[in-house]
């Protein structure tokens, strides 16, 4: 159990701009932690700097308090897995899950024994012998993890490890490899660009963009409130409402369904706001609520996502379970809990 | 592609293969069981006396022994020299990659013989490296450098590095740099990583390496002729002195058949040995 701290972590490769800059964040032990964010904004730069791989330009990485950021790679003790799973291709299964065991000098008889424990883990004891071309690409991902854990590592890395399977195998993967964090309790850092992995499988997700962390939180609060547009796109579909002051009501801003409280900027200016497209109702015409006209319908089952424009000209985006079937160019209503609203930070 | 598409296509590739290649390598063996002729290639009848000959005379046993003697010094002499090399080729990061690629072939550019008096003059008794190590006052008489084994085999080494270099150099290319880091974070320290992971991987492109570095010294001729003179000769150049001097081409096909027969065995038992069982 391993606590790890980053604090003003900065990566700058010759010449460029900084691919990390300045990064501070707290990982509690235990924690199954996301890097969230799009591809280039320094996310493997950032992992592999926990790993040694890269060295650190400024800043400090401690595990349980202790500086490592001098500390080179092989005597890091993280477990690290790769995007492209990185096995030995001339070692068997057996061989590589054992090879961090050889190189800590464990005994025979103890590497036999744990690697049998990890072959078991890892649902992999029957193809011990096999060579990683002779497997699919989950197994190859099963060994990859196992061979990471079988040292018993502070923490364990993970690179985008589901990025080279399919849909479906995806899914199953991303239970497989939680389920076997909360078992071992170790403190795992994941690094995707895929939001609902970071948000099924985290403890604490952290979204990064351009090198910086956007915000730090636990999955339902950075869902439920980002503090940035960029954000709350990030992780899911959202309205983004730039809504005046209400001059009737102090502190409020204007909007479809009525006056927001909001932390008030000068008269005249506006705020936004955020709305997730399942907070709001809606009902056929008549109903209590705002008119709107559906512009188009998008069914897909168990959901279906609207575009919906209101008299002023104003679009927004509402997903709801179809409960009714309301078609194109239907007039309907619409309603929100106005406490589902969120003010966003500026970005400047 | 159809059957007779394909078949067609192949046709001129197959014929010269057969024209240049089967039917002398069958001509070759054919006439190694034949009497030797009178002002023919080969006379009448067929005969293993050829063999017999080559097998119950010391000096050609020895002269074969002492040619794949050559052609095993001078693969572990390429590989010492060209693993380093082609490890450090490999590097992503390498600048001025054209210039050393120039360099490493730089052999192959210069003809054969011209390379050849190259080397005789600076390994002759008069040559270069004995003149200066003599007037450093670091030896007394000459070092033997020439009409030897150890020059062939320098000479040698020089022009084949290249063949020994690429393949490497080409295999460690193609090893995925995350195996390596992987490597490292289970604990491994650089050299373990090169010894555990990079050399077996790198295993392919030695393998071909020494395979053709080994085949090619085998079978040279030119520069084991001009650096050996007349005191030290391969089975090639007897082979040629057999068929060209005296005229005797069913001796000269039985030597270099011998000689085939002998570095093929080397290069299967080699192969055997050397067999990846994960490609
Ligand atoms: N070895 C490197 N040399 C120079 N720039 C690099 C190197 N690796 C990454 N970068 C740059 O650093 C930035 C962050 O990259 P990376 O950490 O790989 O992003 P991510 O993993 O989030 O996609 C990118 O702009 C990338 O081009
Ligand atoms: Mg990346």
């Amino acid at each position: 159990m391993t606590e790890v701290r980053l604090n003003r972590l900065t990566k700058i490769y010759s010449g460029g701009k900084p691919a990390v800059d300045s990064i501070t964040l707290d990982i509690p032990s235990g924690q199954f932690v996301s890097l969230l964010g799009p591809s280039g904004c320094g996310k493997t730069t950032t992992l592999k700097m926990l790993a040694g791989f890269e060295d650190v330009t400024s800043g400090e990485i401690a595990f349980d308090g202790e500086d490592v950021g001098r500390v080179p790679a092989e005597d890091r003790d993280i477990g690290m897995v790769f995007q492209n799973y990185a096995l030995f291709p001339h070692m068997t299964v057996q061989q590589n899950l054992a090879f961090g065991l050889e190189m800590r000098k464990v005994s025979k008889a103890e590497i036999k024994r744990r690697v049998q424990a990890t072959l078991e883990m890892v649902q992999l004891d029957h193809l011990a012998d096999r060579y990683p071309a002779q497997l699919s690409g989950g197994q190859q991902q099963r060994v990859a993890i196992g061979r990471a854990l079988t040292i018993e590592p502070r923490i364990l890395l993970l690179d985008e490890p589901l990025a080279n399977l399919d849909a479906k195998l995806r899914e199953e993967m991303r239970v497989f490899i939680r389920d076997l964090q909360k078992r071992v309790g170790i403190t795992t850092v994941y690094v995707t660009h895929d939001q609902a992995e970071a948000m099924t499988m985290s403890d604490l997700v952290v979204v990064m963009f351009d090198g910086h962390i956007a915000q730090a939180g636990a999955p339902r609060e950075i869902y439920e409130t980002p503090k940035t547009a960029k954000v709350a796109g990030f992780v899911g579909q959202v309205n983004l409402i730039e809504a005046p002051m209400d001059p009737a009501t102090p502190g409020h801003a204007a909007t479809p369904f009525g006056p927001v409280p909001v932390t008030a900027p000068g008269v005249g200016e506006t705020v936004t706001l955020a709305l997730r497209p399942e907070a709001i109702d809606i009902a056929p015409a008549g109903a209590p609520g705002t008119p709107a006209t559906i512009e188009r319908v998008q069914y897909s089952g168990a959901i279906v996502d609207y575009t919906l424009r209101f008299a002023d000209g104003t679009a927004m985006e509402v997903k709801t379970i179809p409960r009714h079937p309301f078609a194109t160019g239907d007039a309907v209503s619409l309603s929100v809990d106005l406490a589902r609203f969120r003010q966003l930070e500026r970005e400047y | 592609m159809s059957q007779r598409k394909t078949f067609l296509l192949l046709l001129p590739a197959g014929v010269l293969l057969v024209v240049f290649l089967a039917i002398p390598y069958v001509s070759v063996f054919i006439s190694a069981f034949r009497e030797p002729g009178q002002g023919t290639p080969y006379g009448e009848g067929y005969t293993i006396a050829n063999f017999t000959r080559i097998l119950g005379d010391w000096f050609y046993v020895k002269q074969a022994l002492n040619t794949m003697l050559i052609g095993a010094v001078t693969t572990l002499a390429t590989l010492v020299i060209g693993l380093p090399v082609a490890f450090q080729l490999a590097r992503p990061d390498l600048k001025l990659r054209g210039l050393f690629y120039g360099i490493v072939l730089s052999p192959l550019l210069v003809g054969i013989v011209i390379r050849s008096y190259g080397w005789t003059i600076l390994l002759g008794n008069n040559g270069v490296i004995n003149r200066t190590l003599r007037e450093w006052g670091w030896i007394d008489g000459p070092l033997p450098l020439m009409y030897n084994t150890l020059g062939i085999v320098i000479a040698l080494t020089h022009v084949f590095l290249p063949f020994m270099i690429l393949p490497i150099m080409s295999a460690v290319q193609g090893i995925d740099p995350s195996v390596g880091s992987a490597a490292r974070s289970l604990g491994a320290k650089r050299p373990t990583v090169i010894r555990r992971v990079l050399l077996p991987l790198a295993m392919p492109g030695i393998q071909s390496g020494c395979i053709l570095v080994f085949v090619l010294a085998l079978s040279s001729y030119v520069t084991p002729a001009l650096i050996g003179g007349l005191r030290v000769k391969t089975t090639a150049v007897t082979v040629v002195d057999a068929m060209i001097d005296t005229f005797q081409w069913p001796f000269g096909a039985a030597l270099a058949l011998t000689l085939s027969v002998l570095g093929g065995g080397s290069v299967l038992i080699f192969a055997r040995l050397t067999r990846m069982k994960w490609k």
